[in-house]
């Protein structure tokens, strides 16, 4: 069997969660409304490296956290940096959160949203006017919202298209 | 690890300087299809709009459009006679007569999600002349600043980001100001206004052309509080800003005579304007 199979899946994976990251909503919603978009990156890149940890490596994922940076118009490297170090816990740990249920994995997706949007937060602060606000929970809670739903759509996915 | 430490010496390289600029631009160029597709659902909607739409809509619009265009037409009418008195009086003045600008319209493409930052995607970029620092119009006002050029896209920051400030007069009496961001979609906040300035609620602040960036003359926004507290040192004024940054689809870039010619990165304004973004 070839041992690396289905890359295309998992880029394709990455693309449209970068898609979904940047969908603009209707015009005229109010600003607080997009803090209520979950870390579609963070949840996809969680679900790769945790279930196939040899495909997806830091260098791959600070590499799509450099694209991630220009597209969210953010100092270059911090999302690298944050993808990298998500990459790196969660390789660390990944027979541990395999083992866990659902709802212990969004816990987990909590803290690791939590993380990386307070890491985004603290440099748009350093780098520009940036404000730090206790908003950071919301997407965090979202992603946790949204984590049952994205596991299962890459499980289905990942199966359909045997990506190993 | 060695990826943090890139990633840090990259982060502080980008936020000092612009060396990393053309780098930026590369990955713009291989990421700005995404902010392309991620539109495509309301470009598909509006087209679908518009040839659905019935035929009595049309007629209406059409006579609104009509109407709409005898009024601009008697004002551009005014409009000539003025610039040539213009010209006379600079003239008789010995002042050097302003040129016209010219402007090339370009589509918003996407708009950038964090809830923190006001910037919007266009779809003109280097291979249409867009540089850094261009000013960005739309029809009732002044809209932004390119803040990033890619091949055949760019990024413009909006004049209500929390990081832009715009030289301004009010167009009344020339009282000049600094009309910076706030991060709120419909305000702005004039800086360092000292308390007896003659400042009313209604006056309308135009570009003051000082800094270099932005063209003379466009309206940035109407003022809607003037607070004098006698403990503070400046007065706290606050303004509407002009453009609908939140509707216009299509914005007009500047080019400006004066700001056509390259400049080197830091342009030295005039007076000290914290108008650099980043």
């Amino acid at each position: 069997m070839n041992p690396t199979r289905g890359g295309w899946v998992i880029l394709l994976t990455i693309v449209i969660a970068m898609l979904l990251a940047v969908v603009h909503l209707p015009a005229g919603t109010p600003a607080w409304v997009g803090w209520l978009r979950p870390s579609w990156l963070v949840l996809v890149v969680f679900y790769w490296v945790m279930a196939l940890p040899h495909r997806f490596g830091m260098i791959s994922a600070w590499i799509t956290g450099l694209l991630v940076d220009v597209l969210y118009a953010d100092p270059l490297g911090v999302n690298g940096f944050c993808l990298a170090a998500l990459t790196y816990v969660t390789w660390s740990f990944y027979e541990r959160f395999r083992m866990y249920s659902v709802a212990q994995q969004g816990v987990v997706v909590f803290l690791l949203v939590l993380g990386t949007e307070f890491i985004r937060m603290c440099a748009q602060w350093v780098s520009r006017d940036g404000t730090l606000s206790f908003w950071v929970f919301v997407p965090a809670a979202a992603s946790t919202v949204a984590w049952p739903l994205v596991a299962m759509v890459l499980r289905r996915i990942r199966y359909q298209f045997s990506v190993e | 690890m060695a990826l943090a430490i890139v990633s840090a010496l990259l982060m502080t390289i980008d936020v000092n300087s612009r060396l990393l600029q053309p780098m930026r631009s590369v990955l713009a160029t291989i990421i700005s299809p995404i902010y392309v597709i991620a539109e495509s659902p309301y470009h598909v909607s509006r087209e679908a709009r518009a040839t659905l739409s019935t035929r009595e809509s049309l007629m209406a619009e059409n006579t609104q459009l009509e109407q709409r265009n005898l009024e601009l037409s008697t004002m551009a009418q005014q409009f000539v006679a003025l610039r040539e008195e213009n010209a006379r009086l600079r003239q008789l003045l010995g002042s050097r007569q302003r040129l016209g600008a010219e402007v090339l319209v370009a589509e918003l493409i996407g708009v950038i999600p964090s809830p923190n930052t006001y910037q919007v995607e266009i779809d003109k970029g280097a291979a249409d002349g867009v540089f850094i620092g261009q000013a960005v119009i739309d029809a009732e006002g002044l809209f932004g600043q390119v803040v990033e050029v890619a091949q055949f896209s760019s990024r413009v920051m909006l004049v209500i980001d929390a990081a832009h400030a715009v030289p301004v007069q009010v167009n009344r009496n020339d009282f000049r100001s600094i009309a910076a961001g706030t991060g709120r979609t419909d305000r702005l906040e004039l800086e360092y206004v000292p308390v007896t300035a003659d400042i009313r609620v209604g006056d309308l602040l135009v570009s003051s052309g000082l800094g270099g960036h932005f063209p003379r003359g466009y309206p940035v926004g109407e003022v809607t509080a003037v607070v004098v507290e006698p403990t503070m040192t400046y007065a706290q004024v606050t303004a509407k800003p002009s453009a609908a940054l939140d509707r216009s689809r299509h914005v007009l870039l500047v080019y400006d005579a004066k700001t056509e010619q390259p400049k080197d990165a830091d342009p030295a304004p005039a007076d000290p304007v914290p108008e650099e973004p980043k």
